[in-house]
């Protein structure tokens, strides 16, 4: 040590202690109050409008990131009914669902979520609509996993939705909390425009898509062997998840289109693995009223057409008003729906 | 738990603080109350290894007993090898193998070891009491006394590499003694201005490198971004020292005075002033238990000279292999060994060099060298150099922000140490409030990062 920070010049050890004393209550004291400042303001604001704290009245919010704006959207009581998915949900339109329907949607698709996300959001929905008018899951190629695991692509704020506030408390002491608060202060001024409250945004918008790197079909050379178990990870606990809703919710699940090309050949151990996959997602709305499993994911004219689609695995707007009629109808006649596909 | 968690800054230091606060006025509670806080730090980590750290402790200090009653130094001379075959078998193992893997064509390995933390630095402290327990300058120490000197928590993950003679005497003073006020200023002052350093300016660097050296173990670096690749040189300065400065603002808070670890190494005018002042306490060690055993062997008087070259490579080299088991490291510390004789040379035969051109050649050739330090394969760090023939992408050093920040605060600010003593040569409340709010924002900014480790563990 140096003797500048190991020798004190104050005249008397009294003095010492009473000045260096107020220099550690200064930084304690500019510590806690800075802390406890900054923790009255996030409560007061409540950054991601989750419905936990909040006294300042502020509605919605400005956030472009489904991942935490869809607190705000899953807990409007001017929806009755939600739409979970993934990029492959975007497109579709929850205003058209509405109008088809006469029920009153809400888009809360997340890009890049799987089935762990997308029932966290599922149940935070549920948990403020506990009697939905219906519900629509968009099942991509993530439901059919087989890792127990069912590993994230992106992290994810489960906090967000989960049941505990103390967790979401926690959260709440950071500088994208802090982001969050400072939109939402903009939004009460009336300086910022409130994310759309349906949460639809144009996905074809995003750019004009590109089909590459060119991806083979998954496992295709591979012949079937066998029979193929139809436990998937994924549609166990969208099952559990479905047991808690009212018998008479319809649910729709909506296997989405890609393009043809990426369609496993029949005989192939994939193509065993997807019917797999679709029988199990079939049998956890067999019997429930008003519900439907729809397979958009075939060979026609539509999904061999690449203008059709964004890149592989992303449809455009002329498929999501087709994917809107055939949910419609089969929230109004289940699986005795047409479907025009 | 990492010093820039929440769980190290928001539950164990404060309970610690606490809990210490209350053996302090007895002096038999002090040390035992300190062991025991830090075994729960480290089996906090990985309560696999506490038996690890516990054991060596006991028999190190066994055998250091055991040489005291009996003067056969063969004693010493069996648990330095011990200590060194633990840490062969931990970290050099897999290295070893595969090594003698690609010479002799038949397959060894890999073997399934984690790497128990702070063993790097564990052993090197063993070996210093024990070294000078030969020599019969280091005394005998109660337990309590020698497990303080290797578990203490704020340096016994990566240093600083404490003496046993700075340290031992301060262990079991009373903390709480008249001017506890201002050591507690200080410390505080030290882990505000080292989580900066970690926070605010290493961990941006990573975020924006990291894709750069993931890319280089692939293929070709896009032209342009190489460039890039130079900030870790500066990553890896805050990093470690910001990492340091805590652990010494921590031992204050706990009554030891920790020796700083790094002196603003990249203001240095060559390479050997560098290593002045880069890691200083490693380099310490190394000089005395490793370079002056090399240097001053009684080999040929007629070579002296070459002797002194060839132990400071040597040295060097098994420096960079200190670092971790890998031939990339061997070859950065060899360059290193390898300057430092050009720059012997040159003082001896050359003539005096302005500054800056001094400056200017020791921190390019401290980034480039660094590179190969990161890059993992030789391969790798190929790539990047490859990548350096490219002008910069001016869109990715647009975003290259915080490795300008680093490099401005690394060329002209001082030492922390001076800094600490600058902000604190006397008693202003306003500068107080300040570091308070700064720890508020650091505190922030914790709360969304997910937590770097600091680089200097794996070591």
């Amino acid at each position: 040590m140096s003797s500048s920070t190991s020798s004190s010049d104050a005249p008397g050890a009294e003095t010492d202690a009473l000045v260096w004393g107020r220099w550690l209550a200064a930084f304690l004291g500019a510590l806690a109050l800075g802390a406890a400042a900054i923790f009255a303001l996030v409560l007061a604001v409540d950054p991601y409008d989750s419905g936990r704290f909040g006294i300042l009245g502020i509605e919605g919010v400005y956030d472009e990131s489904p991942r935490t704006a869809n607190a705000s959207r899953a807990r409007d009581p001017q929806f009755d009914s939600a739409l979970f998915g993934n990029s492959t949900g975007q497109l579709l339109k929850p205003s058209e669902l509405s109008r088809l329907t006469g029920a009153r949607f809400v888009q809360l698709t997340v890009p890049g979520t799987g089935p762990r996300e997308q029932l966290a959001i599922m149940d935070f929905f549920l948990r403020h609509h506990p009697r939905p008018g219906a519900i629509v899951l968009v099942t991509d190629a993530s439901w059919c996993q087989r890792d127990p695991a069912l590993p994230l692509q992106h992290p994810f704020p489960f906090w967000l939705y989960g049941e505990s506030t103390l967790d979401y408390a926690g959260r709440l002491f950071s500088s994208r909390a802090l982001g969050r608060t400072w939109r939402r202060v903009l939004l009460a001024m009336g300086l910022r425009q409130r994310s759309a409250p349906d949460g639809y945004w144009d996905y074809e918008a995003k750019g004009p898509g590109e089909f590459a790197p060119p991806i083979a079909a998954q496992n295709d050379a591979a012949p079937a062997s066998g029979p193929v178990s139809e436990s998937f990870p994924g549609v166990t606990l969208l099952g559990d998840a479905l047991k808690k809703l009212p018998a008479d919710v319809p649910v729709v699940l909506a296997m989405p289109p890609t393009f043809s090309s990426m369609l496993p050949r029949a005989g192939s151990a994939a193509k065993a693995e997807e019917d797999a996959c679709k029988a199990a997602l079939r049998r956890v709305i067999a019997g429930r009223p008003r519900s439907n499993f729809i397979d958009y994911r075939v060979d026609n004219a539509l999904t061999r057409d690449r203008a059709n689609f964004m890149d592989f695995g992303h449809y455009r707007a002329i498929i999501a008003r087709r994917m809107e009629q055939g949910i419609a109808e089969s929230i109004k006649s289940g699986d005795k729906a047409r479907i025009e596909f | 738990m990492l010093f820039n968690s929440y769980a190290f800054l928001l539950v164990f230091l404060p309970v610690a603080i606490v809990v210490y606060r209350f053996a302090d006025p007895y002096p038999r509670l002090r040390m035992p109350v300190l062991v025991a806080l830090s075994l729960v730090f480290y089996g906090y980590w990985d309560v696999r290894f506490l038996p690890l750290l516990a054991g060596s402790i006991l028999i190190n200090w066994l055998a250091a007993k055991y040489y005291l009653a009996t003067r056969r130094g063969v004693v010493v001379t069996a648990a330095i090898a011990a200590n060194l075959l633990v840490l062969g078998v931990f970290k050099y193992l897999n290295f070893f193998a595969e090594t003698l893997a690609s010479l002799s064509g038949a397959a060894f390995g890999p073997f399934a070891l984690a790497l128990p933390l702070g063993i790097s630095f564990f052993t090197f402290h063993h070996i210093m009491y024990l070294v000078d327990l030969r020599k019969g300058k280091a005394p005998e120490y109660a337990l309590d006394r020698y497990a303080m000197y290797i578990a203490f928590f704020p340096q016994a993950i990566a240093g600083p590499i404490a003496r046993w003679s700075e340290v031992m005497q301060q262990f079991g003073r009373q903390v709480y003694a008249p001017g506890w006020q201002r050591q507690f200023a200080l410390g505080a002052t030290f882990i505000v201005l080292g989580l900066i350093q970690k926070i605010l300016l290493a961990d941006p660097i990573g975020h924006l490198i990291d894709p750069v050296y993931a890319q280089a173990k692939l293929g070709p670096v896009p032209a342009g971004n190489s460039w890039l690749a130079l900030g870790f040189g500066f990553q890896i300065l805050f990093d470690f020292s910001g990492y340091s400065d805590i652990a010494i603002g921590l031992g204050l808070l706990f009554g030891v005075r920790l020796p700083y670890n790094f002196d603003a190494p990249l203001r240095s005018s060559s390479v050997q002033d560098l290593w002045q002042r880069w890691h200083m306490t490693l380099m310490a060690f190394l000089r005395d238990y490793l370079f002056h055993p090399l240097a001053n062997a009684r080999i040929g008087r007629r070579h002296r000279l070459l002797q002194h070259f060839a132990a400071l490579i040597l040295t060097m080299a098994l420096c960079g292999l200190w670092h971790g088991a890998s031939w990339t490291f061997v070859l950065w510390g060899t360059l290193h060994g390898c300057a430092l004789v050009i720059v012997s040379l040159w003082r001896r035969y050359g003539w005096p060099l302005p500054f800056l051109l001094g400056w200017a050649m020791t921190v390019v050739f401290a980034l480039l060298s660094a590179v190969i330090f990161r890059a993992g394969t030789l391969e790798a760090a190929w790539r990047i150099y490859q990548g350096l023939a490219s002008l910069p992408d001016w869109g990715a050093v647009s975003g290259a922000r915080p490795i300008f920040l680093a490099a401005l605060v690394a060329f002209l600010l001082p030492a922390t140490q001076d800094i600490v003593a600058w902000l604190n040569a006397r008693p202003r409340a306003v500068i107080a409030a300040a570091l308070g709010l700064a720890a508020v924002a650091l505190l922030v900014e914790l709360g969304d990062q997910d937590a770097y480790e600091f680089v200097y563990f794996q070591f």
